[in-house]
């Protein structure tokens, strides 16, 4: 998340004070994204050494000083909107790795080790959705973000349920060609859950 | 809370009358939606009802009513003259049964004239024979010097309303002209009760509440009706009670189809609560509804065209005719059963729903093919049973009532061995595909599985070619016998004109005896003007026929010579490019009809045989051994194929050998007239004008159908029929085999094995259908055969081969090629259904 | 209260060496007002269960209790009669009867259990509109969109008083912004008293239940823990989601 670029854009809205900025910041995220009052101020004495803002500079109290963006600031705000972030490199997921040490672990299984992410995701999923259930105080900008969230848990609920599949098919041809080999018993005579 | 669970539970546990009107309503709007389906269903009843609506009002309107005598009366006595004893029995018969109508006829013979006229007493408001007599004008007679006429006895006298008249001895008073709207036909003059002096006939109209059984001189309307099996009313009660068998099959497969699509449908109403009545209502409400509108449409139809019919029907038909005057307990019967038949049409498919599982239903999966008895045995009984049925019926040819119920009862049986027979014989064919190539073997293979639905297409094809069938059969037989030669009368380019010496007597064909009153010429004049009628037409070709008292008989049971006897002529001859040279020198009789020289107990007969004035009574018009009075037994006869072949035309001729050995005397009988190109209405008229001038008459090409004409179009509808119940079976085949052919789409078949296996399908079952319809049109005929209307076994042949070849060969090849091409679009599933 | 009770519910389809479970040993419970996903995989059930609950298919073992009644022993007809006043359903793609307009959809069931036509007309048009469908009310299912067809269908699986509601993936093939709103309904109609189960594979939707019941293998594996109060969530000490 780049609070920098977030602060140009709505500099770019009109110049504005700083303690504007951080409650203009947090409204604009839906309060999703809680922000320190440390944060901003570096945010903004950085944006200014690059050139992309200036400040009135009347006021010691960063909290006073009114800011506007500058010219260059605008560019890069522009350019920054249009370039994609980078996702070619896989991020080093904490969950992934648990799930691929368990599958390597004898003495644990890793299907219920499985569900138990499983089973949080969809908990925090529940708390996201009952958030945005209460329509009294619709609030777009909130929404959208909170919708950001439940598809990203989404997406790992269902990597989870394809690591499942996969593991699943590979432990039961494991097990097939075991029994073939030692009793040559006729195979999945009783195959459980045929119907969706 | 109370009062809530009161109101929830007097609602009727099974959804009672909302629910039933909620589902029916459901079905309606189904049908508006999906009435394409079913169009082949609509059609047939539609069709069936109007046919039956026009065909049953014109054949019981169009030959004089065999009730017509009756009026309203239930019994008719009658006596040969008013002696005592008459005179005493219908006084007996007065106190007995109260009212009664008696109606006196006087035979008067028209002067000059073989013709005769009934001088009759009856009273005009006679509680029975009120029908029988209209007044057209003036009124009726009031005292003993006045009459009333029909208009064709004022123009025999020319009479009018006015006039007096000196028949039978005593002057009358003409003050009206009448009519018998029952039997335009009958000429009498009408004069009070008591002034009819020597009845010849005495007709005594009365209910008969307990008439003594075998009074000799009384019948019923069941009597007159007896002894005439191939009578319309039987004849309309087969071809309906087939036609409503044929629905129904066709409503079976039809209706199935329908289910089918609708199963997701159906197992959602399921879901929703609905019970099983309700879904059983949905299908079988459908059914009604087809029924309804098919009926009720094909009678519009079938009563406008009556409407538009009945003035024709009238003339040609010699009686009044009224607009509602239609058998309307044969109409309302055949919309019942039409409508009956669609009902029970859906009865097993709205089984077959409830007895699905909800949740296959919901899926769209189809239940597994039930699998159906293999057995050829109840099929083959039925079959049996038909045969002798039918034989029965042909055996009681002159019976009457219990003939013509064996004859129905023997076509549904017939049918029903039909439909039992279908399934077996696709298992059969399935066995014999095993080495077939694939699509071949894939199609076989589906129509055995799904044969409880490709049965029931397979029996609807078997029975329309059946029914097809059954009149190509039985119109050849009738018409293609050599003795009751039938066929077109004559070509378009050719007329005769019939001077008052031909074939038909005075008037000439098809007005016999009433003549049209103009005074007949001398023959030099009406030459003169037959040839100057050719010359008018632009005709150089006028053949002179000559008449002789010489006919054929045929001394043996059956059926016996029809059609005129000219003579040979030179001039006949050399018209028709026959040398005398080709002729025997003792040939008695020439004829183009094939088969007809190798006829035995043959016999020419002539000059007083009919009379039997010389020599002594004659045992019997077709006796034999041939009398020794004017009769020749086994005359020579030569075939002659070079003379023309219409009826009225000279096809079978006297050569002038037995002209002079038999002493015959020949008369001019009329000209035969050969134009260049075929005659118009106006020639027509005019040379009608020209020939009445002169007392003759003309008869050129009759509209009548022939044989020919009933056979083509049996077969076309046969055809047709057969291909629109295979149009439909096999969108069903495909829509139920739709994932087998995805899937074969899937695994690499081209459309070329698709079409293949489409082409296959309708091929295999248009070939089963038209030769088990065939076999069993044969089957039931040879049992019928019997009867007196056909003449046994050797009648059957006479189908014409190209007919039987397009049933047999070309419908079959037909339903192949049109489902090769067709096959070209991918099938649409039922799966694909979402709504 | 509990509308909805399986009790140790089983179930196997076909015999012999083509034999297969279905469902082993299921127990559930839904209460009034309370909305439970069952989410699992494809082959995991769930469908069978969604079926079995509806009384649609009778357990080869087990007991289902609907609003009181034991389904076990009952007729076809009384279980038709169940249905259409106390259960509703609402499928993935094919809901609506073709050939009857929206409302006449909504009121089918309660004509179905011998409420006149109009009456059931009124309360069809009640619930419509309650969903604010009722400028749609006269249009035909093929004239509608695919997010109106499933509101209309879950219109009617509530219409007329009935206490439990069954869903088999019913935004399945809708978008997410409309899956949602199915599911907006869906739970409005669950504060409204209605106890609802929705079977589905997707962890969106399965997100708006109170309970989500995980099946796998036709057996209830796992299910989430109960919603934190609205006490807890105001509780600052209680952690809250939060992405930073």
């Amino acid at each position: 998340m780049s609070i920098r670029h977030s602060l140009l854009a709505l500099l770019s809205e009109g110049p504005k004070y700083g303690f504007q900025l951080r409650q203009e910041f947090e409204t604009s995220t839906g309060d999703v994204w809680p922000l320190n009052v440390g944060q901003v101020y570096t945010t903004l004495q950085r944006l200014e050494r690059d050139g992309l803002a200036q400040s009135d500079d009347v006021e010691e109290d960063e909290r006073q000083k009114n800011y506007r963006i500058t010219e260059k600031g605008g560019e890069e705000l522009s350019r920054w909107l249009r370039t994609p972030p980078d996702l070619s490199e896989p991020p080093r997921d904490e969950l992934v790795i648990k799930v691929l040490v368990a599958s390597r672990l004898p003495n644990v299984d890793v299907f219920d080790v499985i569900q138990v992410h499983r089973r949080y995701l969809v908990q925090l999923m529940q708390q996201w959705t009952r958030m945005k259930e209460d329509e009294s105080h619709f609030d777009l900008a909130f929404a959208l973000a909170v919708d950001a969230e439940l598809f990203r848990l989404d997406s790992v609920v269902r990597w989870l349920d394809s690591a499942d599949g996969r593991l699943r098919r590979v432990s039961l041809e494991s097990v097939e060609s075991t029994m073939d080999s030692t009793f040559a018993l006729p195979s999945n005579r009783r195959r459980t859950g045929a119907r969706r | 809370m109370t009062d809530v669970l009161d109101r929830i539970d007097r609602r009727p546990p099974d959804g009672g009358m909302p629910a039933r009107r909620a589902v029916t309503r459901w079905a309606w709007r189904l049908l508006r939606r999906e009435w394409r389906q079913q169009l082949l269903i609509l059609l047939l009843i539609t069709i069936a009802i109007a046919v039956t609506t026009v065909g049953v009002g014109v054949s019981t309107n169009t030959p004089l009513s065999t009730y017509v005598g009756f009026g309203t009366a239930h019994d008719l006595g009658t006596f040969q003259n008013n002696s005592a004893t008459t005179t005493q029995k219908i006084d007996s018969w007065r106190a007995l049964y109260g009212r009664l109508d008696v109606i006196d006829n006087e035979a008067v013979t028209v002067p000059g004239s073989v013709n005769t006229f009934d001088l009759r007493s009856q009273n005009p408001n006679g509680p029975y024979g009120k029908p029988l007599l209209t007044l057209v004008a003036g009124h009726f007679p009031k005292s003993a010097s006045q009459v009333a006429v029909t208009s064709g006895v004022a123009s025999l006298f020319n009479l009018h309303v006015g006039s007096v008249w000196h028949a039978t001895g005593v002057a009358r008073t003409v003050v009206g002209v009448v009519e018998n709207p029952l039997n335009l036909l009958d000429e009498f003059a009408l004069v009070l009760p008591g002034q009819v002096a020597n009845p010849t006939n005495v007709t005594v109209l009365f209910d008969a509440t307990r008439l003594a059984k075998g009074t000799s001189n009384v019948i019923t309307p069941a009597d007159v009706s007896k002894g005439n099996l191939l009578n319309p009313q039987t004849i309309s009660i087969v071809l309906v009670t087939m036609t409503m068998l044929l629905i129904a099959l066709v409503s079976i497969a039809g209706f199935t189809v329908l289910a089918q699509r609708r199963l997701r449908s159906i197992g959602m109403l399921g879901a929703l609560g609905a019970t099983d009545k309700d879904i059983r209502l949905v299908v079988r409400a459908n059914g009604v509804f087809v029924g309804l509108i098919g009926a009720l449409v094909g009678f519009v139809i079938g009563f406008v065209a009556w409407l538009a019919y009945r003035p024709t029907l009238e003339s040609s038909a010699h009686h009044v005719v009224g607009a509602l005057q239609l058998p309307w307990i044969v109409i309302v019967v055949a919309m019942a059963l039409a409508v009956a038949a669609t009902y029970f049409a859906s009865t097993r498919p709205a089984r077959a729903m409830t007895r699905i599982s909800l949740v296959a239903a919901l899926a769209g999966r189809p239940a597994a093919p039930k699998q159906l008895r293999r057995s050829a045995v109840p099929g083959i009984i039925f079959g049996v049973a038909a045969f002798f049925l039918l034989g029965v019926a042909g055996a009681r040819g002159g019976n009457g009532g219990s003939g013509s119920l064996a004859i129905v009862l023997g076509f549904v049986t017939l049918t029903v061995a039909v439909v039992l027979l279908a399934p077996f014989l696709l298992t059969v064919l399935n066995r014999f595909s095993r080495s077939a190539p694939l699509a071949i073997r894939m199609a076989m293979r589906d129509l055995a599985r799904y044969r409880a639905r490709s049965g029931a297409a397979l029996g609807a094809i078997s029975v329309g070619v059946l029914i097809a069938m059954v009149v190509i059969i039985a119109s050849a037989a009738r018409f293609g016998n050599v003795l009751d030669y039938a066929g077109p009368n004559m070509a378009s380019t050719q007329m005769i004109i019939y001077t008052s010496n031909g074939p038909y007597g005075p008037g000439g064909p098809g007005n016999a005896g009433a003549g049209n009153g103009a005074p007949a010429k001398s023959i030099a004049t009406m030459a003169l003007d037959a040839h100057s009628i050719a010359h008018d037409l632009g005709s150089h070709s006028v053949v002179t026929l000559e008449n002789t008292s010489a006919t054929l008989q045929h001394a043996a049971p059956g059926r016996s010579f029809s059609g005129p006897v000219f003579v040979a002529t030179p001039q006949l001859l050399k018209a028709f490019g026959i040398k005398q040279s080709s002729i025997g020198p003792t040939t008695d009789v020439l004829t183009m009809r094939p088969g007809f020289a190798a006829i035995t107990q043959m016999q020419l007969v002539y000059g007083n045989y009919f009379s039997g004035s010389k020599g002594g009574p004659i045992t019997g018009p077709t006796a034999w051994p041939c009398p020794k009075i004017d009769c020749l037994a086994n005359p020579s006869i030569q075939q002659m194929p070079s003379l023309p072949a219409g009826t009225s035309t000279p096809n079978t001729i006297v050569t002038e050998y037995a002209v002079h050995h038999l002493g015959l005397q020949p008369i001019t009988a009329g000209w035969l007239i050969q134009t260049p190109v075929p005659l118009s209405a106006a020639q027509l008229s005019g040379a009608r004008a020209t020939a009445a001038a002169d007392g003759m008459s003309i008869e050129t090409k009759s509209t009548i159908p022939t044989s020919a004409t009933i056979i083509d179009w049996a077969t076309l509808a046969g055809i047709l029929l057969a291909l629109g119940i295979l149009a439909m079976s096999i969108g069903l085949i495909r829509s139920e085999t739709a994932g087998d052919l995805r899937i074969l789409s899937a695994t690499g078949a081209s459309s070329r094995t698709r079409r293949s296996l489409t082409a296959a399908t309708a091929g295999a079952l248009a070939l089963i259908g038209a030769v088990v319809g065939t076999l069993a049109a044969y089957l039931a005929m040879i049992g019928f055969s019997r009867t007196s209307a056909l003449d046994g076994l050797h009648s059957l042949t006479s189908v014409p081969v190209a007919n039987l070849l397009m049933i047999l060969v070309a419908m079959p090849i037909v339903a192949t090629v049109v489902a090769w091409i067709a096959a070209w679009r991918d099938p649409k599933g039922i799966s694909g259904q979402v709504v | 209260m509990s509308i909805l009770e399986l009790q140790r519910v089983s179930k196997v389809y076909g015999e012999g060496d083509t034999e297969v479970d279905a469902l082993t040993d299921i127990d559930l419970s839904v209460n009034r007002g309370s909305l439970v996903a069952i989410m699992g995989p494809s082959g995991s059930g769930k469908s069978t269960l969604l079926t079995i609950a509806g009384s649609l298919e009778e357990p080869t073992s087990g007991d289902v209790i609907i609003d009181g009644a034991r389904v076990r022993g009952m007729s076809r007809n009384d279980k038709a009669r169940l249905r259409r006043r106390t259960v509703g359903y609402v499928f993935q793609d094919f809901n609506l009867l073709a050939g009857l307009t929206a409302v006449e959809n909504v009121s089918l069931p309660l004509e179905l259990d011998g409420i006149p036509m109009k009456k059931a007309r009124s309360k069809g048009m009640a619930a419509l509109e309650g969903l604010g469908l009722a400028d749609r009310a006269e249009s035909y299912p093929d004239q509608l969109s695919g997010g109106e067809r499933q509101r209309v269908a879950i219109a009617r699986a509530v219409v007329g008083e009935r206490s439990l509601l069954l869903a088999d993936e019913p935004s399945g093939a809708l978008d997410s912004v409309n899956g949602e709103s199915v599911m907006r309904m869906i739970l409005t109609a669950c504060h409204g008293g209605v106890a609802a189960v929705v079977v589905t594979h997707d962890a969106k939707l399965a997100s708006w239940a109170d309970r989500v019941v995980f099946l796998r293998d036709g057996q209830a594996v796992d299910e989430t823990l109960p919603p934190p109060s609205p006490e807890e969530l105001l509780n600052p000490d209680v952690p809250k989601p939060s992405l930073s």
